[in-house]
């Protein structure tokens, strides 16, 4: 009530009236009255001056009044004030109000803060925008700092500006943004990290799944399910599926398949506000308090603002629809008739979501059969289509007034909208998904994450690139069992995967833990074999003293090699750069690279000493590349930039991880040879044979129908479709469909074949589910992952073994190993893992003091340092490590002691 | 062997020319400027283990 005095709205009642004249708000607003009558608040003035006593004083300076300066430019800063006319602000304070004493007495009326329609997608432009609006203000100024500093040395000359807007700062600002992805603006205080990444081009799904992400603000740490629960209010704009587990589990999500991120109108928002005064929106500033919340008219809001009242909100937004329809306005203006809150929304702000539906007119669709034919001719666009009234984008609040049809032909006069497909709700991954709708949802989000990391096909110029790391398959196929989806982004172009030939039954017990059975011959013929395109990089640099990397000639046989170089250089040419189409096998040097002795001080150019500092393949022991190409090229510096493609042949092998599209990985258990297959009569050997018990509990029914389909298209030569949603309206065969085609081919009509045992000949005791599945092969492969060691490198510091593969580290025996082992009272074997193996070290222990001694290697002596003497100085074993805590502890004046208890 | 060997050639990304490069030399292509070299594949004979 002080602020509402404040804005210059002194009278109660006319505070009450603008709130609404139900006696309940006016009940809750007493207390509040009540307060301004006993601190002697009646008028503006004395309103501002009590506020004044609440602010900090350093906070404004000026003398105009510090709250007035606050009201005006902080509270409610959205609604502009303009000529100090408070009242639009205080009307908007009103509303608030009222909507937050609706809350209180009803709190159905409580806004859903994780509701779609609530929310606001940033996209680049607007970071970009506002990236560069914090620099420029920066560079402007430093440039007036400049020129007052020049205004004082030169007073009367002229100073042109050009001369003071020197540097790149803007430049540098935004590469540095860029590429660190850190935004730190103190102006908005905005500190965000990873707004920019790098475009994983790992395959071309994760290439285009990426770019259809969607990262939220605030930090992931935060322990409620609100955020992360699926929205009903994201069908059709997020795509359900999609989402990464674990940590940013349901925060991190996908744009589906067919939304549209608006941008910020250019032509600005005047247009549209005068638009809806001439349709009969009273202005704000015509109305007095009692006006504003009158039972038989509507609020309307823009972007917002409280722009007025209309007395017919349902022809105001039929109007505006109409407009919106015929082009007249932005196509993505949405209109939003709030019943509940008696308020009309107007939106046209960017970073909304929408989504184009087909116009119905009393359940009739405005798309007709001619339409689809000019669009099969190619004599319609989609952009016709919205051009023309037929389609249009719905953001998520304007769904709210419509009643969309899944599918044509309902018969409701109410339908004023239908979906154009179904299967839009799903995003790119998920559509890859043949019938995701027969899968259990868990299944679907597991095949969005595992789609990325299968192996095939980046791009079609990917033998021209020169990725650091590439992974391709020799052989990808396009699925046998397509989806709309899959057409629409290319997947059937730019495959990645195989169809394999899968037999769901048990062999030989090394297919436990969904691990598959492969056929050898299958793989000798190609399957799942890929390729491994690795890049080195060597530039030659130039140094301060102007002294150059160089490339040396190779050794020749006979001269003279000091470290046993020449078996090194086997595949230099001659000018000391391997050239393409050699094999190279691990430490083979790939270029013979001399780096100057001296880079710092200025040497004699002509005879600069060098020193060795070639390149060597690292690869796994035993396998070998072959160079596949080699560029030269300058680099920003203009230096010297020599690249180096190699490529590795891979043929599936033990361990390797393979993925069915539904969720369903699993590794390669054994190899088989295809005479020890299963065979059908019609001669067909399954490529691989899945263990069925991958099944009862995964629930993947998808993956059984498309056995099913993928069969059924391989007899009939037709490619199956299994988009999702797709049986009503044809976008994917039913099972009744299948199974038809299945028995006019000759097969049964569940997909299950007569199989041979290929060991005995005999016959197998069950019919076996047997047809094409989509294989994927998964960028985990054992090669890269394969390590044991016996002995190898140490740690400095510890003397303990080093960690990782990458150091030929040991395998850590870690605390909830050691853990049993105390457990089962296996002592000697803790000894042995803990110290023996590890870090073993003999020290000198004085049994007086019990600090460490040393041993005297001249007179053969053990000495206590502390003690100046060799009595009672025993000789123990303890890990090194042991003994560097002590000595680290002594070094922080802690005195550990060892006391011996048997000693000699 | 004793021969003097013949200079390794490099071929230009964009028209295919062969061009060859004394140390020093900026990398670009003589009759077309572009900057992209590629090395030629290899005279000697490889084997190649298809397996």
């Amino acid at each position: 009530m002080v602020v509402m005095k404040a804005m210059g709205i002194e009278s109660d009642q006319e505070v009450v009236q603008m709130v609404g004249r139900d006696p309940r708000y006016g009940f809750m607003l007493l207390p509040s009255i009540q307060e301004c009558a006993n601190d002697d608040i009646f008028n503006q003035k004395q309103a501002l001056e009590f506020l004044d006593k609440k602010l900090k004083p350093s906070l404004y300076s000026s003398n105009e009044g510090k709250a007035f300066g606050v009201l005006r430019d902080f509270f409610l800063a959205n609604v502009p004030v303009r000529e100090l006319n408070f009242r639009p602000k205080a009307i908007y304070a009103a509303v608030m109000m009222r909507r937050m004493m609706d809350a209180m007495l009803n709190k159905d009326a409580i806004d859903d803060k994780d509701y779609v329609g609530n929310k606001r997608l940033e996209l680049s432009g607007q970071l970009i925008s506002l990236l560069f609006e914090d620099l420029f203000k920066t560079m402007n100024e430093e440039v007036k700092k400049r020129i007052d500093l020049g205004l004082r040395k030169s007073a009367g000359r002229s100073l042109p500006i050009e001369n003071f807007i020197t540097g790149d700062s803007i430049t540098q600002g935004l590469e540095r943004a860029i590429s660190t992805g850190n935004w730190d603006l103190r102006r908005f205080k905005m500190h965000k990290k990873g707004m920019t990444q790098v475009l994983a081009r790992l395959s071309f799904i994760a290439a285009v799944g990426q770019m259809t992400r969607v990262k939220p603000q605030f930090e992931k740490s935060r322990k409620v399910s609100g955020p992360r629960a699926l929205q009903p209010s994201q069908w059709g704009m997020l795509c359900p599926c999609d989402t990464p587990e674990g940590e940013a589990c349901g925060l991190v999500k996908n744009l589906a398949l067919m939304t549209h991120v608006t941008t910020d109108q250019e032509e600005g928002l005047s247009p549209l506000i005068s638009l809806c005064h001439s349709l009969g929106v009273e202005s704000l500033e015509l109305l007095s308090a009692e006006e504003i919340h009158t039972s038989n008219s509507f609020l309307v809001i823009f972007n917002g603002i409280i722009l007025g009242k209309h007395r017919q909100p349902q022809r105001f937004a039929t109007s505006m629809r109409k407009l919106r329809r015929a082009g007249k306005i932005g196509e993505f203006v949405s209109v939003y008739v709030n019943e509940k809150q008696r308020c009309v929304y107007i939106a046209s702000d960017g970073g909304r979501v929408c989504r184009p539906l087909v116009i119905a007119d009393k359940g009739v669709s405005r798309v007709k059969e001619h339409h689809m034919q000019e669009l099969r001719d190619g004599v319609r666009t989609f952009r016709d289509f919205v051009r023309d009234g037929l389609i249009e984008y719905l953001d998520v609040n304007e769904q709210n007034n419509t009643l969309i049809a899944l599918y044509e032909g309902e018969p409701k006069e109410e339908i004023t909208h239908i979906e154009i497909e179904p299967l839009t709700i799903l995003g790119v991954c998920a559509g890859l998904i043949p019938y995701p709708h027969h899968n259990q949802s868990p299944r679907n989000t597991y095949q969005c994450a595992m789609g990325k990391q299968a192996m095939g096909n980046i791009a079609y110029n990917q033998l021209s690139r020169m990725d650091s790391l590439l992974y391709l398959l020799v052989y990808p196929q396009r699925p046998l069992l397509t989806t709309k989806t899959i057409e629409l982004v290319g997947y059937d172009k730019l495959g990645a995967g195989q169809n394999a030939t899968v037999a769901v039954m048990s062999y030989s017990g090394y297919d436990i833990e969904d691990a598959i059975v492969m056929n050898k011959s299958s793989l000798d013929r190609g399957f799942g074999r890929c390729i491994v395109l690795k890049k080195g990089v060597s530039t030659l640099q130039r140094y301060a003293n102007n002294t150059q990397d160089r490339i040396c000639k190779p050794l020749k046989k006979g001269e003279t090699d000091r470290k046993g170089d020449i078996e090194k250089m086997r595949i230099l040419d001659e000018d000391g750069i391997a050239s393409p189409g050699e094999t190279i096998r691990p430490f083979d040097m790939y270029v013979n690279k001399e780096v100057p002795v001296n880079t710092k001080d200025p040497v004699d150019l002509q005879n600069v000493g060098f020193k060795s500092a070639f390149q060597t393949y690292k690869g796994a022991k035993g396998e070998t590349a072959v160079i596949d190409r080699v560029a030269l090229s300058s680099d920003v510096n203009n230096n010297l930039c020599i690249k180096f493609q190699f490529r590795e042949t891979r043929r599936p092998e033990l361990g390797d991880k393979f993925s069915s599209r539904h969720g369903q990985k699993g590794v390669c258990g054994t190899i088989v040879q295809q005479e020890d297959f299963p065979f059908s009569e019609r001669g067909i050997c399954p490529d691989l044979i899945m263990n069925p018990h991958g099944f009862p509990s995964r629930m993947t029914i998808g993956k059984m129908i498309e056995l099913l389909g993928g069969k059924a298209g391989v007899s009939c030569g037709r490619f199956h479709y299994g988009s999702a949603f797709g049986e009503p309206s044809g976008q994917a065969d039913t099972v009744e469909a299948i199974s038809k085609t299945l028995v006019d081919k000759g097969f049964s009509y569940n997909g299950k074949d007569f199989l041979y045992s290929g060991i005995t000949g005999s016959p197998l005791q069950a019919y076996i589910f047997m047809g094409p599945i989509y294989y994927q092969k998964l960028k985990h492969m054992v090669l890269d992952k394969m390590h044991a060691r016996g002995r190898g490198p140490r740690v400095m510091l510890t003397r303990q073994p080093t960690e990782g593969r990458s150091r030929d580290g040991g395998l850590r025996l870690g605390e909830m190993e050691r853990d049993c082992l105390i457990a089962y009272g296996a002592s000697m074997l803790m000894y042995e893992r803990l110290m023996l193996s590890s870090d073993p070290f003999e020290i000198q222990v004085c049994r007086t003091c019990g600090l460490l001694g040393y041993y005297n290697h001249k007179l053969k002596i053990t000495v206590c340092s502390s003690c100046k003497n060799s009595e009672n100085v025993s000789k123990i074993k303890l890990p090194y490590a042991c003994k560097l805590l002590f000595q680290e502890l002594q070094s922080m004046n802690i005195v550990p002691r060892l006391k011996l208890t048997e000693a000699s | 062997m004793d021969a003097q060997p013949e200079p390794v050639s490099y071929i230009c990304g964009d028209c295919g020319m062969e061009n060859t490069l004394k140390p020093g030399d900026v990398i670009q292509c003589r009759e077309c400027g572009y900057r992209i070299l590629y090395k030629k594949r290899t005279r000697r004979i490889v084997q190649y283990e298809a397996r």
